[in-house]
Formats: C-alpha cells, sequence, structure tokens
C-alpha cells in the first residue's frame, strides 16, 4: 500500500505530514528499537509539537493538554515494541494518540457528571456590606422600585425579591396567577425603562 | 505533574533496547500451532469421540465443527492485528462469518437432535473428563494470548480481548467437538464471552479506581 500517510485526529483539521519528516520519525523510531537513547531522544522532542495540536483540540485547559501529552508519550513508550519500521510511522503514532485522547475525554465525561460547577452569582464575601449597602445601584434600585405602580411593586417583591413561586406569590397576594404574571412582566419593562434612562420603549 | 521535556529526557534515558513484533500473521500462526499441538496431545492421551468418522460425513455436524475451527483461526488473526496501533478496525470483522456459520449449525442442532447421543444422559465420568478439556485447551491457549498480546493493554484492550476469546472459544468448542459426544459449542461461547466480558469490566472498574484516586483532590 502507498497511500499518503497523514497525521490527523479529526477531519479536515491537521495539515498532511510532511513526507521527509514522517520518514526521519521512523528511523528515528527504528534506532531508538535498537537502544539509541539519543535517537529516542529526538524523535519524542519532534513529535511533542504535533500531540500539543491534536491534545489542545479536546482540552482547553493548558495542563490538561501537557497531562495529555504525558499520556500519550508514556503509552508510545510502554508499545515502543509494536512499532514495524516497514510501515509509515503516522498512523502508528496517531493511532496511539486518539486513543490516549478519547480515553481522557471519556474520563473526564465521567468526572464532570459528578461536579457542580459554582456560578460568579453564587460567590458572596464574608463581609455582609459588602453583600448589601455597597451593592452596585441598590439605591436606586430601591427607588425605582418605590416609583412602581403598588401591584407592580407587590408582584417584583414577591417573585422576584422574595423569590416565591408564581403559586404561592399568588396565594399570598390574593391575586391571580395571569394577573401576576401580567404585573411583574410590566415592573420589569418599567424598571428597564428607567434604568435605561426611558430611551427602551 | 512534572514538564514534559523532563519526562522526554527520564524516558529516553530509562530507554532499553526493544525486541519488534514479528508480522501478526506470523505471530498468529505460532498461536494456532499451539492449539494445534494442545489439541494432539489431548487426542494423543484421550484418543478421538466414538463414530467420529461417520459424524464427519454428516453436514451439519461437519459445518458446526468447521464454523468453530475457522472462528478460532480468524479470532487469532483479528486479535493480532488489532492489538497493533495504527491497522485498521475492521480486522474485527474477520471471524463474523465463521461465527454465523458456528452459530447457525448450534441452534440447528438444539432444535433437530436434542441430545441424541446417549439415552440416559452423559456419565460423570464423561462429564468430568469433558470438563477436563475444556480446561485443559482454554485455559493454556487464554495463557498464550495473554502474554502474546500484553502490550495492548495499554492501548486498546477491549477489542483485542473480544477477538481473543472468540478465537479461544472457537478452538475449545472443536477441540470438545472432536473429543466427546456432547455438543456444548453454546456453553462454551457463553463461558468464554462471558469471561472476556467479566475482565473487559473488572479493567473498567481498576481504571476508573485507579483513575479517581489520581485526580482526587489533594
Amino acid at each position: 500500500m502507498t497511500t499518503t500517510p497523514v497525521l490527523k485526529l479529526v477531519k479536515g483539521s491537521a495539515a498532511p505530514l510532511p513526507r521527509v519528516r514522517e520518514v526521519d520519525w521512523s528511523i528515528l523510531m527504528a534506532r531508538a528499537q535498537d537502544g539509541d537513547a539519543n535517537a529516542y531522544r529526538r524523535l519524542l522532542e519532534s513529535i511533542t509539537p504535533y500531540l500539543r495540536a491534536h491534545a489542545a483540540r479536546c482540552h482547553r485547559n493548558p495542563s490538561d493538554v501537557e497531562d495529555a501529552i504525558q499520556d500519550i508519550l508514556l503509552t508510545l513508550h510502554a508499545v515502543r515494541a509494536t512499532y514495524d519500521p516497514a510501515r509509515p510511522f503516522g498512523p502508528w503514532l496517531t493511532a496511539i494518540a486518539r486513543r490516549r485522547l478519547i480515553d481522557r475525554l471519556r474520563r473526564q465525561g465521567r468526572r464532570q457528571a459528578h461536579e457542580t460547577e459554582i456560578e460568579p452569582d453564587h460567590e458572596t464575601f464574608a463581609d455582609p456590606s459588602a453583600n448589601l449597602e455597597d451593592m452596585t445601584d441598590i439605591h436606586d434600585i430601591k427607588a425605582a422600585l418605590e416609583r412602581l405602580p403598588s401591584r407592580q411593586r407587590e408582584a417584583v417583591r414577591l417573585t422576584k425579591i422574595e423569590g416565591l413561586s408564581l403559586k404561592e406569590a399568588s396565594a399570598a397576594s390574593g391575586t391571580t396567577v395571569a394577573a401576576l404574571k401580567i404585573a411583574t412582566h410590566r415592573a420589569i419593562r418599567h424598571l428597564r425603562q428607567f434604568f435605561s434612562g426611558g430611551s427602551e420603549t | 505533574m512534572i514538564p514534559t521535556d523532563d519526562l522526554i529526557v527520564a524516558l529516553a534515558a530509562n530507554m532499553r533496547p526493544v525486541r519488534r513484533l514479528r508480522p501478526p500473521l506470523l505471530r498468529a500462526t505460532g498461536f494456532l500451532l499451539l492449539a494445534a499441538l494442545i489439541l494432539v496431545m489431548i487426542a494423543a492421551a484421550h484418543g478421538w469421540r466414538p463414530g467420529l468418522s461417520v459424524r464427519l460425513t454428516e453436514i451439519r455436524f461437519a459445518l458446526s465443527l468447521a464454523g468453530a475451527v475457522l472462528t478460532g483461526i480468524l479470532g487469532a488473526v483479528a486479535a493480532f492485528f488489532v492489538s497493533l496501533p495504527g491497522r485498521s478496525r475492521h480486522w474485527l470483522w474477520l471471524p463474523f462469518p465463521a461465527l454465523a456459520l458456528w452459530l447457525v449449525s448450534i441452534g440447528y442442532q438444539c432444535l433437530s437432535f436434542w441430545t441424541p447421543m446417549l439415552p440416559d444422559g452423559a456419565s460423570p465420568g464423561e462429564t468430568a473428563s469433558c470438563i477436563a478439556t475444556l480446561g485443559l485447551t482454554s485455559l493454556p491457549l487464554s495463557l498464550a494470548m495473554g502474554l502474546m498480546l500484553r502490550h495492548a493493554a495499554s492501548f486498546n484492550p477491549a477489542p483485542v480481548i473480544f477477538a481473543a476469546s472468540l478465537s479461544v472459544a472457537g478452538i475449545t468448542a472443536a477441540a470438545l467437538t472432536l473429543f466427546h459426544p456432547l455438543d456444548a459449542s453454546i456453553e462454551i461461547l457463553m463461558f468464554n464471552l462471558g469471561t472476556a466480558l467479566l475482565m473487559m469490566l473488572s479493567g473498567g472498574v481498576i481504571n476508573l479506581l485507579v483513575s479517581n484516586r489520581v485526580e482526587m483532590p489533594q
């Protein structure tokens, strides 16, 4: 078979390997198998940028990328006897790299299934005033709320500030759910108008 | 985590020369020769099943035996090819036609002549020697496969284990058919593939445990 070996993990994502370079790698690997440590080091150093480019497609975090490269290098080291110098080096390397990257993504997926992301909104500060008085625009918001018609103010207070569900809020205020929805919607629109200086319609 | 450059230096420093693996077809042939040797040894010690030559002329019996033997051979070839990085995964399809032939003939046997051989079932002695044959073929063959394909463990074990156990199952079933008047193909297939599944599952669990431990926050 004389197909041109191409080192790529994702269709159309990587440039084809220069043929000369791959032959070099093949020779270096063959010499490494015979025990030439220097050739082996040169080989690993020269494939690392390629591996980094591919790992970067699977991981965003730079330390994850380095982890993935090291994972691939360790596997390559463990199975280096399986390389046949008569065959192209690219597909051999790519198969190992792809297998390791897929394994890592699977493991990551499993791990993330057990994690809860903490959003910045949930962050709070030890100093109570940091959470209340000095918060941006708290006074403006209060003033804007004062300017709302009483039914809308009540609706916003129950559903948005106290965080009741529509049903609970309707029971507390004695209005219907539909009326509450409309009042909340109008109140938000009014508030938006206050803060955009009346430019928003 | 150590820097990647340091890892490369460490790997190069600790590198020993390795012997390249022989071509996969050659290694598969070696494995099959071992299997043939085991079968010949059992044949010498135990003798063929009674009436083997008569049964061999029956088309169903011959098909079933051929299916099992072919599954054994092609499964071994597939296992040795798939275990190498960069070889096509399509090699895994190789044993399937033979497996289909084998399974169809087993199914046919079950339907058409259900336990025809002995009126009061197999005698305890026969059963014991049958189990001995099963162990004597499948254990050394599985061990040999495991040794010859151990490099696949750090690359991509699951399809290799699958193909290898299919091969061992085929050879074991053929051995049983040749030496005993019992048709236990289904049991052997289930036994071998069940073992393979168990190995894959335990591998997965170990992998999970190890990776969880490694990734545990400090």
